[in-house]
């Protein structure tokens, strides 16, 4: 018997609205749904319990709302228990909340042993579904969300940093343009009572995806979902959200600071998603062109191997969130993406040849796109590669939520029927009709951005040196055409922004 | 969804040996392992677990900063790492990216104080041969250049950078450099700028420490999901047999006793959260002597996060944002370390105090049967929830056999874990956590730019 088997088993018998392996597209949209994966024998069973509510969401001057209220869910006291009291009942089960705030969705995800599953289960019940809200929570999870914009994101982490600016960047007057934790001049001014009504709009049955996976008994889903559906009815209205501006010529954001080392993303919205049945053909150029540290990246192969500038470089064709080992994070679903490049930190000196260097070579992938052998053998590598992204009961739980959010039954198995079926042609329209080289946002955090600002409004050149004094002559005549590859950058699109000054307020910064 | 349910079912009618925990005498690494040795010292580890897709190949080299004893080379174990993906005469570099991408396996090389590990997990038994070939091959004929040296020591000049952020890292260098005099545990795996600046310059050092380390009498093959075990001794023989053993022999100098506590404080150029960390020598990790066992469950006494101290320091005044104890298993004696990291730069000396006072507690309060029992309870079903892939059980299993050679080491360990008595824990609160054997290192942040 497979899960789908039998979860259809399930739905039949308890006549409730429990989905697994289909599509929950006919449910009422005011009421519950759910993804059940069973597995009758594993010991494990882990919850994926779904918001259909982001930081998007968040209402302008409260940005950081959705954050700050789930996090108190997570990582609060319920109505009877006290936060002290649930970690203490937690511990012995070795039991912990994880919540992820993405811009249209968050998740609680948990995995925890069959041993404990109704001693935990109660606990976790009421932390959703009767909390708390507690002023001394509060007051410490305010604290430690002003403490990650304010200090740890901007003065520990400098490539989560860029990333960061880039969205800002990206979605400048957008929903999707502030940090998911909000920023501090909004997170200072949210109360208890934002806190409160958040829960009561946007706790409603049909805002939320009850995710099960694993060794759970006969009738447990069935329990879930009905507690689950003593929430009220209904739903967040959608969220209408228009087309991100484009980028007009190479638009930078520097962030200055003292640092050794220059961290750098780029990219530019995409008007396709993993929805869309071009989103495979584009998704394979990008594994050629920068997969996610594989040796089969061609950026990592030119900036990192050839000439060992930094620690790797990347290219996504979609927002990217790093799961488990190297692979992609799940339950992080959006209606929009963009396409990005991140080049992980590099010593400063050579920033302006890497920077010309990555824009080149985009500009390479969007005139001459892939070689047939080169498309045949990063076809090879996702059809195998993709058979790892779900090992877990997590991962595979998210997988299938993901699927079924983006009109499929199962993506993974559809990457195998689609991929030997696209051509090397179909691969080079998709790269020219959604990538460009010319309209590109770049977020930098480097010190002496005026120096950045004027070597590259004067275009000048950026020889670099080697430690290596025989390196290979086609890399040092690549090198001679690269520090003088013409940028077209106007000074007023670089704007240059202190560290310091970024997330005091939503959005970017002013100059 | 077939896949996953197929390999449980098939697992427990195998194996018979479910993960629950309920039972008496039950193992917390509940499958069976079967071990076989070379003629010339190569060490093979079979879990054969009845996964119809996934195997996990690791190769584990018992080479890690830990032997860095030599001025100057420290970071030369990761850098090697780095070098072991350059490929060989018969399958150059761009032959190997290759295959790997071919396979499309997740494939990688991890550094740490006691090894260096690699590697390749993959779909489909049909892989196999090709698998044990291209490791065996690159582990026996590893070449390249001086040029190639030149250019990766970049790279490792840039993961340090891709660090250079993180208060962390710089906290856990100067902790190491503060506390140790002789041992190599002085420097972390990165090693420190001033010997990666040099190692441009290390290409003959590169050759012996290959010679010397990466042999088959210091290395361990551990495969786990689905494979025949008898198909892949048979490969193992036929491509790891040419492998010459080494016959080295490692000595790392002893670390003297602490006699006096020592101090050292760094200055953050940018705002950041304060940091404390204090780290006292501590024993070598051991599956059959008491004190690491004791003192493994000593650290969540006294500062898990349903510790009293946590939840006074984190949750109640919130003076902290978080509080921890770490003292990961290594082959020699290493550092307990309590870390925090402190909301206002005026509470460290407070929750320094705290901390102290935590310790005395211990020292003369005995520990509830209670509170032992959970702890036993937490550490047996964090290693369960790691057990339900090939990789997750190579991934856990390979870390006790870096440590012992022994893949029984883990189920010893958690035996040792059952015998703890409070008494143990506070005597072993009492031989560690004295003054004179402490390191203190703190942090503090400037303005932001």
């Amino acid at each position: 018997m497979n899960a789908f088997k039998f979860s259809l088993t399930f739905l039949l018998l308890a006549g409730l609205a429990l989905a697994a392996g289909s599509c929950s597209k006919k449910a009422d949209p005011n009421k519950l749904t759910s993804e059940l994966l069973p597995v009758a024998d594993n010991p494990l069973v882990s919850f994926h319990i779904l918001l259909k509510v982001g930081s998007a969401n968040d209402p302008a001057g409260k940005e950081g709302l959705g954050q700050l209220a789930l996090g108190l869910l997570a990582n609060g006291g319920t109505k009877t228990l006290t936060f002290q009291e649930i970690t203490k009942r937690f511990y012995p089960m070795a039991a912990q909340v994880d919540l992820a705030v993405d811009k249209e969705m968050s998740v609680f995800t948990t995995t925890i042993h069959r041993d404990n599953l109704d001693k935990f289960y109660a606990l976790f019940r009421d932390m959703l579904l009767d909390p708390g809200f507690r002023e001394e929570d509060f007051n410490r999870l305010k604290a430690d969300q002003l403490n990650f914009l304010e200090k740890t994101l901007v003065g520990n982490m400098d490539e989560e940093f860029g990333k960061e600016i880039l969205n800002l960047a990206l979605y400048k007057g957008h929903p999707y343009g502030h940090q998911d934790a909000g920023a501090v001049e909004s997170v200072k001014s949210l109360t208890l009572d934002d806190l409160k009504s958040f829960y009561k709009q946007n706790f409603l049955q049909g805002n939320i995806v009850i995710g099960l996976a694993g060794g759970y008994p006969q009738g447990f889903p069935e329990k879930v979902l009905a507690d689950f559906a003593k929430l009220p009815e209904g739903r967040t209205p959608a969220l209408v959200l228009s087309l991100p501006q484009a980028p007009q010529g190479l638009e930078f954001v520097i962030a200055e600071k003292q640092t050794p080392a220059t961290a750098i993303s780029f990219g530019f919205p995409l008007a396709i998603s993993r929805a869309d049945d071009d989103f495979f053909a584009l998704w394979m150029a990008v594994a050629h062109f920068g997969e996610h540290r594989q040796h089969l990246s061609l950026l990592f192969q030119k900036i990192r191997e050839q000439r060992g500038q930094n620690y790797g470089d990347y290219a996504y064709a979609e927002h990217f969130i790093q799961g488990r080992d190297k692979f992609p994070a799940t339950n992080d679903c959006r209606r929009q993406q963009y396409f990005s490049i991140w080049i992980r930190p590099l010593s400063n000196s050579n920033r302006h040849f890497v920077i010309r260097q990555a824009l080149r070579e985009l500009r390479r992938l969007v005139e001459e796109g892939i070689s047939e052998e080169r498309f045949n053998l990063v076809r090879t590598y996702l059809l195998n590669y993709t058979k790892l992204y779900a090992q877990t009961l997590g991962e595979r739980l998210g997988w299938q939520m993901d699927s079924h959010y983006y009109g499929y039954q199962d993506f993974l198995a559809e990457v195998q029927q689609r991929l030997p079926k696209l051509t090397r042609e179909d691969v080079n329209r998709a790269v020219k009709k959604y990538l460009n080289f010319e309209n590109i946002r770049v977020a930098i955090i480097t010190q002496d951005a005026v120096k950045l600002r004027d070597d590259l409004v004067a275009d000048r050149p950026s020889p670099i040196t080697y430690a290596n004094p025989n390196m290979p002559k086609e890399v040092l005549d690549e090198d001679l055409v690269i520090q003088v590859y013409p940028l077209e950058v106007r000074p007023e699109k670089v704007r240059i922004a202190q560290a310091s000054s970024f997330f005091q307020k939503p959005g970017l910064p002013q100059q | 969804m077939l896949r996953v349910f197929a390999l449980t079912a098939a697992l427990l009618l195998l194996l018979g040996t479910p993960l629950g925990l309920r039972s008496q005498g039950s193992k917390v690494f509940p499958y069976d392992t079967k071990v076989e040795v070379l003629a010339n010292g190569l060490k093979v580890v079979c879990v054969p677990l009845s996964n119809p897709n996934i195997i996990a190949y690791y190769t584990i080299v018992r080479s890690g900063s830990r032997n860095e004893v030599e001025p100057g080379k420290s970071g030369f174990a990761h850098f090697f790492e780095h070098m072991m993906f350059k490929g060989t005469k018969a399958v150059p570099r761009p032959v190997y990216d290759d295959y790997l991408t071919r396979l499309g396996a997740g494939t990688n090389g991890f550094t740490s104080d006691d090894h260096t590990v690699y590697f390749v997990v993959f779909a489909g038994r049909d892989n196999l041969e090709e698998v044990v070939k291209t490791e065996a091959d690159r582990f026996i004929n590893l070449y390249y250049d001086e040029e190639t040296i030149k250019t990766e020591a970049s790279v490792i000049e840039g993961e340090y950078y891709a660090s250079v952020s993180s208060p962390e890292r710089r906290l856990a260098e100067l902790l190491r450099d503060t506390a140790y005099e002789k041992h190599s545990y002085k420097h972390t795996t990165l090693g420190f700028l001033k010997d990666i600046q040099d190692m441009p310059n290390q290409y003959q050092y590169s050759l012996l420490y290959k010679k010397r380390f990466y042999a088959p009498d210091n290395s361990i093959l551990l495969v786990v999901g689905d494979f025949d075990q008898a198909r892949l001794m048979e490969l193992v023989k036929k491509y790891y047999s040419p492998w010459q053993s080494s016959n080295y022999q490692l000595v790392t100098p002893a670390e003297p006793p602490q006699h006096k506590a020592k101090r050292a404080r760094l200055a953050w150029p940018s705002k950041t959260l304060a940091r404390l960390a204090i780290g006292f020598h501590g024993p070598a990790f051991s599956d059959g002597k008491i004190d690491k066992a004791a003192l493994d469950l000593l650290a969540e006494v006294a500062f898990s996060n349903s510790s009293p101290i946590y939840q006074k320091l984190v949750i109640e005044e919130q003076k902290c944002q978080d509080l921890f104890a770490s003292f990961p298993d290594r082959r020699d004696p290493s550092l307990l370390t309590i870390g925090a990291v402190i909301k206002k730069d005026e509470d460290l000396p407070a929750v320094e105090k705290a901390v102290w006072q935590e310790l005395e507690r211990l020292k003369t309060e005995l520990v509830s049967a209670e509170l032992l029992s959970d702890i036993k309870s937490n550490l047996k079903y964090s290693l369960a929830s790691g057990l339900d892939t090939s990789d997750g059980v190579a991934g856990t299993l390979f870390f006790y056999i870096s440590l012992t050679a022994d893949p029984g080491s883990l189920n010893k360990l958690f035996d040792l874990y059952d015998k703890v008595t409070p008494a143990d824990i506070r005597d072993m609160a009492k031989k560690y956590f004295i003054l004179p054997n402490s390191t203190t290192v703190t942090l503090t942040g400037g303005q932001a730019k």
